[in-house]
Parts: structure tokens; C-alpha cells; sequence
């Protein structure tokens, strides 16, 4: 057994997976699923690729079934998305294989791979060691891409039949902001009453050149802002020089999505808010009372 | 009728994340607790419960040990479960399968299903758990079991043989329908778990708790994941509040202190 199954949706994935799996003797192969099926580039990696015009896990299943039976890839690989999480978790199963996932680095020894992940809500860090064949999910944007272009064949793979039917396809609200990316972010949380206070926060942003996020009260529950805006572990990971959090008491499940930032900032009125003790900043008052005063002092400071 | 089978989880609490003096992870010193979402789909089996009759019965498996050491926080655990809608316990501990991996703790799960003489028509569990994180559980005790999957949903609903549900993806949301007996994890938004009332929490102390060893189940996986090393990762924060009179005075320290960081653009 040698070489690799790379599993994504995505170009980027597919070149950050067979990044991942530079070291790893053997053939790589890819199968891209849904959106990558169609993207041209797919002809480029330099690998055997076959696409899949479907992202439904049922499906992605009984491909990763095909190939792994054609090919005995001692690691299947690729970003941690809900599908890959999803399809991955029960081909897994289906041989009782080991499966990693959140991977931030990835080791091959021999016929084991060995790997970090974060784990306790990501305050603690993990370096495992499993037997191969294994299914590996990585973070994303944590391996460097494979760039090199090369011709390679692409064929189509057909799967029929699923457990489960796919009726119908909603929409989400999303705002396309790229919090990822942001160098400061403002964050709410609960401690905002109602929906039009969070005008006293996008203004604060404004002035800072901001991009406003929230905890999961805020964009999953009362979607008062557009679920994209969600920081957490189910949410989006982000890494700003500065985090102002308001409002927000500091659940581990949000802490964890924010654990990056360079500098944190909690305005909280309850004082013993766990939030104190992972920021780096405190202070200790009603938002409402204190956000115009900290508007009104940055207005005067740009004036100037 | 069939079963509703939750699974339920008693997890590290990352609240509660204990270090020795090397930086490693105390493992033993940080006490399990009912997982969060585990709270989710037992608050969404009670409900499920009115349309398909049957029991909730929950599974927990222990993978953190030692056995010994957990006794308490696991009857706690169980104890919350039945408090929270379960009607029946059944719980593996067992040193020989501790620390678990999702390849050990789904064959127990589908060993202990066998062997309590569960009949489901669903199997419920968290999208993932607060202290791993792997979510894979599911996706292992579907194919296991050959059932069908939906993963992540948001909504849940049942009629006629069949399991309605929004699957929450990335980008956008799908409504799915497979039909019964089917694994469905779910997220956080499908509901609002209120607490037990104190009815619930006593009438819990007088329903089943099973306990299992692996010699009791049969074929259950020996974890191949070795763990090499637990570290705590230290992000030191400053946790400094900022005093003064007036919010006035508060504002300007607060800003001259994030200017000194370099981090305001203004």
C-alpha cells in the first residue's frame, strides 16, 4: 500500500491536500467533487483525476469505495468540510480504518502517519500516531499548496443509488465578508438587546476599519447578521491583530475561533465574565453606556 | 415501535483544563460532563419521541479513564441523561478500550445496541463533541449498521417510515429524506434544550442504569490511535482591566493601550 487519495471540493483544497502528501511515496491520485468537477484547472494537478458531478455523501462513498479498491491509497485525504467530514466518517467505518481530523501538521513513518491537532475546544494541542490505511482531514490554509502545473487525464466516475434523497436546496444569508482576513474585528454577542443596537458596533468597526463578527446567539440563533459573520469552532477560525469582543461572555466554543488574534479586548459588564480572563484588555462596563463615549473619544482622535 | 437511541458523550471539560507543571495535559485531573450537543439531541429525541412512541435510551461510552477514577462523574453524566428525557442508561467502562478512539467507540456502540436489545429507528448524536472534535461517530455507526446518514441537521422531523431534515452545509442548506431506522447528527440550532425540572432530575434516579465490559459486549475494536503527546496551548493573555473615574478616562487609556500595541490603524 503507498500513495494517496486526495477527496475535495476545491481546487485550493485539492493543491493544499497534495501538499500535505508531498512526502508520501506512491501514486496520488484526486477525486473532485461538486464544484471542482467542473473547474477546468482539474486537467493541470499533474495527477490521475477523476471528477464527480455530485457532492452528496452517498455518493462521494461509493467513489472513495471505487478507488480505494483500485488503487490501495494508504491515506485518504482532504479539507475538513461538513461533506468530507460527513462522506469520509463513514467510509471509515465501512472498513473500521482510523480517520484524523483537524490536522495542522502531518508526518509520514512508515506505515503510520503521525499528526497534530487541536483539541479540548483547541486549548490544548495533540500529536498522534494511527496505522494506515487512514482517512486525514486537514485544516485549511495551514499546508502549502502544490502549485507546479502539469497535464494530467481527468475521467468521469458514475455512482448510482443513495440511502438518502436530496429534495430540495435553500439558500443562506451570507455576506461575503471575508472575516478570515480581517485585521481587526469587532465581535457581539448577547449582550446586544435587540438587533438595531448593533449599529453602535458597525460604527466602532467604521472607525477602526473593522470587520464586524458575532457569537453564535447573534448569527446562528436570532440571525440578526448573516451566519458568514458566526466566529467559533462551528463558525469561522479567524486571527486579527485585534479582537474586540462585546457583549460576548467568552463560551469556549466562540474562544476557541479567536484564539489567534494578536490582541483581545473584552467590554463586558459582568465582571466575572470568563472573557476577562482570555483577553488581553478589560473593561468592565455596560456597552451601551461605554461604546458612544469610545466612538465619540476615536472621532476626536481622527479629527486631530 | 422502535427506539430512539441518543448517544451521549461524557466529555472533558475544556472549561476545566488542568495542566502539570511540564505544560502537558492533566487528563485526570479535568472531571467529564454531559457534551454539550448531547443536551440538543435528547432535548430533540423527547420530541420525536410524541410522533414514535418507543424509549429513549442512552449510550455512553467511556473513553476517557481510568475506570476507577471516573465512577462518579459517569453516574453524574448518566444520571443528567435521564434527567434530560432518557428512560434507560447503558453505559460501557472499561479500562481495555480507554483512551477510546471513534473506531473502538463505534463498534461499542453498535455491540451495546445488540446486546441491550435495542431496536432503533433513530440514532441521534452531537455533530461533534466539545472535548474531541472529531465528528465521525455517526458517519462509523451508519455504515457499521448499514443505516442511512444525515449529517448536520438543523431540523428534524419524522412521519411515515421517514426522517425529514436540513442538512446545514457551508453555503447553503439541504433538505433531505431517508427512511427509518437512520443516524442523524446534529447541530447546536436545532433546538433550545431547557433544563431538566426537578421532577425529571429525581424521577431520573429511579430509571436504569446498565453498566457493560467489553467481555460482556464481544467484538468490539481495540483503539489503534496512540497518543504521543497532550499539550496545553499557552496563548498568555495580559488580563488587564482598565480602571479610572469616568468612562472618559477609561476610553483614553484603553485606546493610548491599543496604539502602544500597534495594532489601531487610526
Amino acid at each position: 500500500m503507498a500513495g494517496a487519495l486526495i477527496v475535495g471540493s476545491s481546487i485550493q483544497e485539492i493543491r493544499e491536500a497534495l501538499g500535505a502528501v508531498s512526502s508520501l511515496e506512491g501514486e496520488k491520485v484526486v477525486l473532485a467533487y461538486g464544484k471542482a468537477a467542473e473547474n477546468e484547472a482539474l486537467s493541470k494537478l499533474g495527477v490521475k483525476v477523476y471528477k464527480l458531478n455530485s457532492s452528496h455523501p452517498d455518493h462521494i462513498v461509493k467513489a472513495v469505495e471505487q478507488l480505494f479498491e483500485k488503487f490501495k491509497p494508504s491515506i485518504i485525504i482532504g479539507w475538513i468540510t461538513k461533506n468530507n467530514r460527513a462522506a469520509l466518517s463513514y467510509f471509515a467505518g465501512l472498513h473500521d480504518i482510523p480517520m484524523a481530523t483537524d490536522v495542522t501538521e502531518l508526518g509520514i513513518e512508515g506505515d503510520h502517519v503521525v499528526y497534530k491537532r487541536g483539541f479540548l475546544s483547541e486549548r490544548a494541542i495533540a500529536r498522534e500516531k494511527i496505522p494506515t490505511p487512514a482517512v486525514v482531514l486537514i485544516n485549511q490554509k495551514v499546508f502549502a499548496p502544490v502549485e507546479a502545473e502539469a497535464s494530467a487525464q481527468v475521467e468521469e466516475i458514475h455512482v448510482e443509488e443513495e440511502k438518502v434523497v436530496l429534495k430540495e436546496v435553500k439558500p443562506k444569508m451570507l455576506s461575503g465578508i471575508n472575516l478570515e482576513d480581517a485585521e481587526i474585528i469587532v465581535g457581539v454577542g448577547r449582550g446586544f438587546k435587540k438587533k438595531e443596537d448593533l449599529q453602535l458596533a458597525f460604527k466602532l468597526a467604521e472607525l477602526l476599519g473593522a470587520q464586524v463578527g458575532a457569537s453564535r446567539p447573534i448569527a446562528a440563533d436570532y440571525k440578526w447578521l448573516p451566519e458568514d459573520a458566526w466566529i467559533g469552532i462551528s463558525g469561522k477560525r479567524v486571527a486579527p491583530k485585534l479582537y474586540i469582543a462585546i457583549g460576548i461572555s467568552g463560551a469556549p466554543q466562540h474562544m476557541a475561533g479567536v484564539m489567534n488574534s494578536k490582541i483581545i479586548v473584552a467590554i463586558n459588564k459582568d465582571k466575572s465574565a470568563p472573557i476577562f480572563k482570555q483577553a488581553d484588555y478589560g473593561v468592565v462596563a455596560d456597552l451601551y453606556q461605554f461604546l458612544p463615549v469610545l466612538i465619540k473619544k476615536l472621532e476626536e482622535r481622527k479629527k486631530k | 415501535m422502535g427506539d430512539i437511541v441518543v448517544l451521549v458523550k461524557p466529555a472533558l471539560n475544556p472549561d476545566m483544563v488542568r495542566a502539570k507543571p511540564d505544560g502537558a495535559v492533566d487528563l485526570d485531573a479535568i472531571p467529564l460532563k454531559l457534551d454539550d450537543i448531547d443536551a440538543n439531541a435528547l432535548f430533540e429525541a423527547q420530541k420525536l419521541k410524541k410522533t414514535l412512541g418507543g424509549k429513549i435510551a442512552a449510550l455512553l461510552i467511556l473513553t476517557w479513564g481510568p475506570v476507577a477514577r471516573r465512577q462518579k462523574d459517569l453516574r453524574m453524566v448518566a444520571q443528567e441523561a435521564l434527567a434530560r428525557g432518557a428512560d434507560e442508561a447503558h453505559i460501557v467502562a472499561d479500562d481495555e478500550i480507554i483512551p477510546g478512539d471513534p473506531v473502538t467507540t463505534a463498534s461499542a456502540v453498535v455491540a451495546t445496541i445488540k446486546k441491550a436489545g435495542l431496536n432503533p429507528d433513530l440514532i441521534l448524536v452531537a455533530e461533534a463533541s466539545i472535548d474531541q472534535t472529531t465528528g465521525q461517530v455517526a458517519g462509523r455507526v451508519a455504515a457499521k449498521l448499514g443505516y442511512p446518514y444525515i449529517s448536520f441537521a438543523r431540523k428534524l422531523e419524522v412521519s411515515d417510515g421517514k426522517v425529514i431534515a436540513e442538512r446545514d452545509l457551508e453555503e447553503h442548506i439541504e433538505v433531505v429524506e431517508a427512511p427509518l431506522p437512520a443516524v442523524v447528527s446534529v447541530t447546536q440550532e436545532i433546538n433550545e434544550p431547557r433544563p431538566p425540572t426537578l421532577i425529571q432530575i429525581r424521577r431520573a434516579g429511579k430509571k436504569p442504569q446498565n453498566y457493560y465490559k467489553i467481555s460482556d459486549l464481544g467484538d468490539v475494536k481495540k483503539p489503534v490511535k496512540e497518543i504521543l503527546e497532550q499539550r496545553i496551548l499557552t496563548v498568555a493573555r495580559k488580563q488587564i482591566i482598565i480602571e479610572g473615574d469616568t468612562l472618559e478616562e477609561i476610553a483614553e487609556k484603553l485606546i493610548e493601550a491599543l496604539e502602544k500595541e500597534g495594532v489601531l490603524k487610526i
